[in-house]
């Protein structure tokens, strides 16, 4: 028996440590490595001044207004993001529950925007959608007698735009789970409530969405792990513009490392957002754990 | 009579606004059956000649995407292989073996999971460098990994744990014997799983845009930045562009689609499972 358990254990250690050691050396490798950068001045274009600069990097972040105006884009950018495809996949997984036939149909076109590519998702918003004067949305506005915008130009409705495409993609991925979750309901519950005569307001606040609460959770962790590594689509839109309108931390981390050439400050950047993704994730699932 | 009433209003909305909504992904296919020039008539027009010159011009064209294609599938096809090679052994450990410290290394591969790109597309770019391995197949490989790997790992082990017991029970002594009931018992039960990992980790590589644009680009290029062969800062050629996203983004929509339920389980796995092991 002790041998056997022995075995086991020597066993596991076989199929588990080529994957952990593949993770050590591609991921905490280079993120030990881009810590070390985050305390060092590496920059291409002054390559006299590199070397150790201690917290100089850190210094300069707090004192950045670029960077204050990238971190609050970014927590508005996460957060109406992720409410919204909550809310809408919401109602339609509501909506689509309660059609008797060929669910099927509206699971399959929901699969679509999921599996595109954010930069392609990004490009057609950019051109079809958006474009003024030619594009559908823009058409679309005229059309009701609201007028031409310059949906990617004007700094404020940019940032809507780009919350607009992020929302128009991931949507799908809420609405799929939550109508999941909600056909595997236990429907005597709902029998009883109708028969207490509760309304149907008061089923869905007393008993629907107690029911579902984890798996919101779960849909706002994945969801905000998502947003805040959103990059694609918003530099295939607007590339941060205009000006620095939509420039999320990503982008502007991305900015200072490659087109400023900075690789100090850039990870500095990078650390910084690699925390706020820590931190945001140790809050949500403490919130799970504590249901 | 009412109820039948109610269910087609329901119908009527609900397919309205999924029309709506997957309203950019048709209107790319009417733009990409148009002319350069018929693509500007405003307003939009429905009714048009439809001309598949686009489409002949992104495969045989001087913009031509194919070879982009081949590097794309060349790439994905090898990450997705690497990664259920090691994800599997990993993942049968991880939720059926007596093995120390398993739920720390289970958190260290949610942990990996979160890594933000932009985490690591920086030191890639410096250590790559380096190495000489900026613009190879073999270097965008290994950075495909970081992203496919924990994804891979975690999804196998919710799949896994989703095995009944009793089929394992059957005391095995040696490591050839535990082998062969990984092989030949365990495998054939997360057929599925293995589906839906070997979708998720090929779609997740294919669709993959930041690593590609910043680490690759020269002698390795990714179709989905062959994307911008059509746009420049004087003029996006929209038809051309759209013909082209169409056809790169035909894998990954033929897999929506036939994959359909493989994907939706890999979602709501996820979901109730939530992110790894607890």
């Amino acid at each position: 028996m002790n041998t056997s358990s022995q075995q086991e254990k020597s066993f596991a250690i076989l199929l588990v440590s080529p994957s952990i050691l593949v993770l050590l050396i591609t991921t905490t490798f280079p993120i030990l490595y881009l810590i070390w950068s985050s305390f060092q001045n590496i920059n291409l274009s002054m390559p006299l001044n590199d070397g150790f600069a201690g917290l100089e990097n850190y210094i300069e972040m707090f004192k950045d207004k670029q960077y204050w105006k990238s971190f609050k884009l970014t927590i508005v950018y996460t957060v109406s993001t992720v409410s919204l495809q909550l809310l809408i996949g919401l109602g339609l997984a509501l909506l689509v529950l309660k059609i008797p036939k060929a669910q099927w149909l509206f699971r399959l076109m929901a699969i679509l925007p999921i599996v595109l590519a954010p930069v392609v998702v990004g490009l057609f918003w950019r051109t079809l959608m958006l474009t003024p004067d030619f594009g559908i949305v823009d058409f679309f506005t005229q059309s009701i007698g609201l007028g031409s915008y310059a949906w990617l130009s004007e700094p404020k409705l940019a940032v809507f735009s780009v919350i607009l495409i992020h929302t128009w993609q991931w949507t799908p991925f809420a609405f799929l789970v939550l109508l999941a979750s909600l056909a595997s309901l236990p429907s005597d519950l709902y029998e009883a409530a109708k028969i207490d005569r509760a309304s149907a307001l008061k089923r869905f606040f007393y008993i629907t969405l107690p029911l579902i609460r984890p798996v919101i959770i779960i849909i706002v962790i994945m969801r905000s792990m998502i947003a805040l590594s959103a990059y694609a689509a918003i530099y295939a839109a607007t590339r941060g513009g205009p000006g620095t309108a939509t420039e999320i931390l990503n982008l502007y981390a991305y900015r200072t490392s490659f087109l400023e050439v900075n690789f100090g400050y850039g990870s500095t950047l990078a650390v910084f957002i690699l925390f706020v993704t820590i931190s945001v994730a140790a809050v949500l699932y403490s919130i799970r754990r504590k249901k | 009579m009412n109820k039948k009433i109610r269910d087609y209003t329901l119908t009527t909305l609900a397919t309205f606004i999924m029309l709506i909504w997957i309203l950019p992904l048709i209107w790319s296919v009417f733009v990409s059956l148009k002319s350069e020039i018929e693509v500007l008539a405003y307003p939009p027009n429905i009714f048009f000649e439809p001309t598949l010159n686009n489409f002949k011009d992104a495969i045989f064209g001087s913009l031509s995407i194919v070879s982009e294609l081949g590097d794309s599938f060349l790439i994905a096809t090898i990450t997705t292989i690497f990664t259920l090679l090691l994800s599997i052994p990993a993942a049968y450990a991880l939720a059926r073996l007596n093995l120390f410290g398993k739920k720390k290394l289970g958190f260290y591969v949610l942990a990996t999971q979160m890594i933000p790109p932009m985490g690591l597309v920086i030191p890639y770019y410096l250590i790559l460098g380096k190495f000489g391995w900026l613009d190879t197949y073999h270097g965008m490989i290994i950075v495909y990994m970081t992203f496919s790997l924990p994804f891979a790992i975690w999804l196998m082990v919710s799949f896994m744990e989703d095995i009944p017991r009793e089929m394992e029970e059957a005391a095995f002594l040696d490591k050839a014997s535990r082998m062969k009931t990984l092989l030949y018992i365990i495998l054939p039960q997360v057929k599925g799983g293995i589906a839906v990992t070997t979708i998720f980790t090929f779609m997740n590589a294919w669709n993959e845009f930041l690593f590609a644009v910043q680490l690759s680009g020269n002698k390795v290029r990714p179709v989905t930045i062959a994307m911008y062969n059509f746009v420049s800062v004087e003029q996006t050629l929209w038809a051309k562009l759209c013909a082209a996203a169409l056809i790169a983004m035909i894998p990954v929509i033929l897999i929506g689609i036939i994959g359909n339920n493989h994907i939706i389980k890999g979602l709501t796995l996820g979901a109730v499972k939530g992110g790894g092991r607890k």
